[in-house]
């Protein structure tokens, strides 16, 4: 093995550094004299740049200037009123619908206010847009519904708001009562309104003043009534934000109204189908109110012509209708100012409806009646030639239908004993039901030959005073399980919805107003399904007007389009000369 | 803008932008009573970013635009004195450096929220950085829950926590404190469109 190898290393002081010295201060100028030739370094290659040359190179300045931001503003009244209101849970909600849940937070996305088309400017429009849903105004005004409202019942209180025309025309049963009264709420607390007047017909005052003590117990109203004296100091009160007065008392007070001078904020008419003659002094008093909103309620906007609309509308909004309108125009006119929702639509829980037509075959005594009867009838009605009037023909139809009925001589009656067997069997279950007819006469007589099931009367001869108390006795009394009732008087506003049965003894002309009867025990609150029976007497007059009347539910369809097979017209003058086949020219008069 | 008169409602400012694929950014503001009613409404006309802004405040744009341009301009249109501000995006949290009020970012009531809101940045992933690119930065926040609400307030102003939550904590009791936005929405809507 070798050695390694042996480094050898020497250290030498590494060489001076050489220096140079370089003025370039004064490269040019160096003093010779300091040095020799030999000791000046080779002269390096100096490239120069001209530094100046760079104030020359372009800028280009990107100007950010703080922009003037365009913003348009807009300001909207304020609302003090809602100060207010009682705290909450001052009443006890009332028997009904499934109770809400007081304190609960509303719900995300609520009912809104949209505004109506005729609301044209934008700061006006805003108003309604930026509004908070109908829940929060609630919740934020502090106040309770009795129980939770159903939502179509809130989108029609969110279309009466903002309107300052507007017909709500929900079928029977919906509750437009409860839905104005909500809007007017509302409106009030929001400072919109200060001074309402709702008009209604005289039998449906006290159900009002119970509705609106139950939708709007903070709400002062006062009824318009007592002696002359008394209701002109009604009249002129001041701070009076919601008055009740009747379409009869209307026409005895309008002079007074007007001496007042009084500007309504609103104008509520209920059953505002009692305008629909322009020309009668009931439409015309109620068109003269001075007032600044307009709204209708009405379950039969159209009853026998398209015409009554245009009379409704007369009120709402003078000149958006008229008479010479082909109906699906005029739907389409109207469609902005009328909201109807039937039952089928919106109220998927509702009890179901059931029809049974029962066609009754008159007694041997009742046919022979009924037949010399009409035999006479139309001999007489042909004697009268040219001069036969439609009251010629009315009476002799309202003679045909009393045999119907019953017979004047011997009392029989097919359709008493058709609806004694059904009644047997609904008092023995515990239910109860409703008879409608269109007369007193044929009422008391029923009231007579059904002793055994106890019934209670309502009817134009009852005091409205006693009114209540049949309907409260019909409710609570369980031996109590018939209540015989007038159309005229029964037919709209009263709630009879704990009745399972609903018996048509004998027809209306006009079917919109069998249904107005119907819906009194089919709406809101029915507890189960409802059965309406409809006896009609074969081959007889009752059959050709149902036919007639069949044929004509086509006219409503025509105007609302989006709600199928409501009845809703009645007979013409024509169509009640054609009963009896009576000509005149090319047509049946 | 003085303090609020011994008469005056309790005003709450809610401001949002709403972006349009054609005009740009809108602004909108609604100051509302302690019940939610409109009291003053203010919208701008449409903002739109250039290339320059784009590069030049890079990440820093949002929250100049939203925050300090719209955000700032509305504010100061206002005739009632809002007692906050409520947003409903993240960028406008900058507002709160240019206006006298807390500003406090509110997420929607169903827990849904748009970028930028309170629950989207909670549960945004971590940004990845890069050196050669400017880093995005949010605001820092500290959020809180009152009632069924989310909501938050940029770190540097988190002293106002407890100020916020006695104003807001009344109104949220009785109304959902995320709905004046959807309002706002469909007010610059229905201004568009009266103008079209």
């Amino acid at each position: 093995m070798s050695d390694p190898p042996t480094a050898h290393w020497s250290w030498q002081p590494p060489a001076a550094p050489r220096v140079l010295e370089l003025s370039l201060k004064a490269a040019g100028h160096a003093p010779r004299a300091a040095f020799s030739q030999s000791d000046w370094p080779a002269a390096p290659a100096i490239q120069s740049l001209d530094l100046s040359a760079a104030s020359k190179v372009g800028v280009v300045s990107l100007r950010l200037p703080k922009p003037r931001l365009k913003v348009s503003s807009f300001g909207f009244p304020l609302a003090w009123q809602a100060a207010d209101a009682p705290p909450a849970g001052t009443h006890s909600p009332p028997s009904g619908p499934p109770p809400g849940t007081p304190g609960a937070p509303p719900p995300a996305r609520g009912t809104r206010i949209q505004p109506p088309k005729d609301i044209i400017k934008l700061a006006d429009r805003l108003y309604y847009v930026l509004q908070p849903s109908l829940e929060t105004l609630v919740a934020g005004s502090g106040l309770q519904f009795p129980f939770q409202p159903y939502p179509y019942q809130m989108e029609g209180t969110a279309f009466l708001y903002p309107r300052y025309a507007a017909v709500l025309a929900d079928e029977m049963g919906l509750g437009k009562t409860m839905q104005a009264i909500t809007a007017v709420r509302l409106l009030l607390h929001a400072g919109e309104l200060s001074s309402v007047l709702l008009v209604c017909p005289k039998p449906l005052v006290t159900n009002w003043q119970r509705e609106f003590h139950q939708w709007a117990p903070e709400v002062p109203l006062t009824v318009v009534e007592g002696d002359s004296a008394k209701r002109r100091w009604q009249w002129q009160l001041a701070d009076c934000p919601v008055r009740l007065a009747n379409y009869e008392l209307l026409q005895r007070d309008h002079e007074v109204l007007a001496e007042c001078g009084r500007t309504f904020d609103l104008v509520i008419l209920d059953e505002s189908q009692r305008i629909k003659n322009r020309s009668s002094t009931t439409s015309e008093i109620i068109r003269s109110i001075p007032r600044r909103r307009s709204w209708a309620l009405t379950g039969t906007p159209v009853e026998n012509s398209p015409n009554d609309l245009v009379g409704i509308f007369e009120f709402v909004s003078p000149g958006v209708l008229d008479e010479g309108m082909k109906p699906r125009r005029m739907g389409q006119v109207a469609s902005e100012y009328v909201l109807r929702r039937t039952k089928d639509k919106v109220l998927a829980d509702l009890p179901p409806k059931t029809f049974r037509d029962a066609d009754i075959e008159l007694a041997a005594e009742q046919r022979e009646t009924y037949r010399m009867a009409e035999e006479e009838g139309v001999v007489r009605l042909e004697k009268l030639g040219e001069s036969v009037t439609i009251q010629h023909v009315f009476e002799l139809v309202l003679r045909l239908k009393q045999i119907c009925n019953f017979d004047p001589v011997t009392g029989a009656s097919s359709k008493l004993e058709r609806l004694s067997a059904d009644l047997e069997e609904i008092a023995a279950s515990g239910r109860k039901a409703v008879v409608f007819s269109q007369w007193v006469e044929t009422l008391r007589t029923l009231s007579q030959r059904l002793q055994a099931f106890s019934p209670l009367e309502y009817h134009g001869q009852i005091p409205t005073g006693k009114r209540d108390a049949v309907l409260n006795e019909f409710r609570d009394n369980p031996r109590r399980s018939v209540l015989l009732i007038s159309y005229g008087a029964g037919g709209v506003g009263l709630n009879l919805q704990f009745a399972g049965y609903v018996f048509l003894f004998d027809r209306w002309w006009n079917p919109a107003v069998e249904d107005q009867a119907i819906n009194r025990a089919h709406r809101i609150g029915a507890a189960g399904p409802v059965t309406v029976t409809r006896l009609l007497a074969t081959g007889t007059i009752e059959e050709r007007i149902d036919q007639v009347l069949r044929e004509k539910r086509e006219l409503f369809d025509a105007i609302f389009t989006d709600v199928p097979g409501h009845a809703s017209s009645g007979l013409t003058q024509a169509e009640i000369f054609g009963l009896f086949r009576l000509f005149r020219g090319n047509e049946e008069v | 803008m003085g303090g609020r008169a011994e008469n005056a409602p309790l005003a709450v400012g809610f401001l949002t932008v709403v972006e349009h694929e054609q005009h740009g950014l809108f602004g909108g503001f609604l100051v509302v009573d302690a019940r939610g009613r409109p009291l003053e409404f203010h919208c701008t006309a449409p903002v739109k970013t250039n290339r320059a802004q784009e590069i030049l405040f890079g990440p820093t744009l949002a929250s100049y635009l939203y925050g300090e341009q719209i955000g700032h301009a509305l504010f100061a249109s206002a005739k009632h004195r809002p007692v906050l501000a409520c947003i409903d995006s993240g960028p406008m949290l900058a507002m709160r450096g240019h206006v006298d009020v807390p500003v406090v970012l509110i997420a929607a009531a169903d827990g849904t929220a748009t970028a930028g809101t309170a629950a989207a940045l909670a549960t945004m992933p971590a940004p990845q950085l890069r050196l050669d690119a400017a880093h995005p930065r949010g605001p820092r926040l500290v959020s809180f829950s009152l009632g069924q609400h989310r909501l938050a307030l940029d770190a540097d102003y988190a002293g106002e926590q407890a100020a916020v939550v006695a104003q807001l904590e009344p109104l949220a009791a009785r109304w959902d404190l995320s709905e004046p936005f959807a309002r706002i929405r469909e007010a610059i809507d229905e201004a568009q469109r009266s103008g079209r």
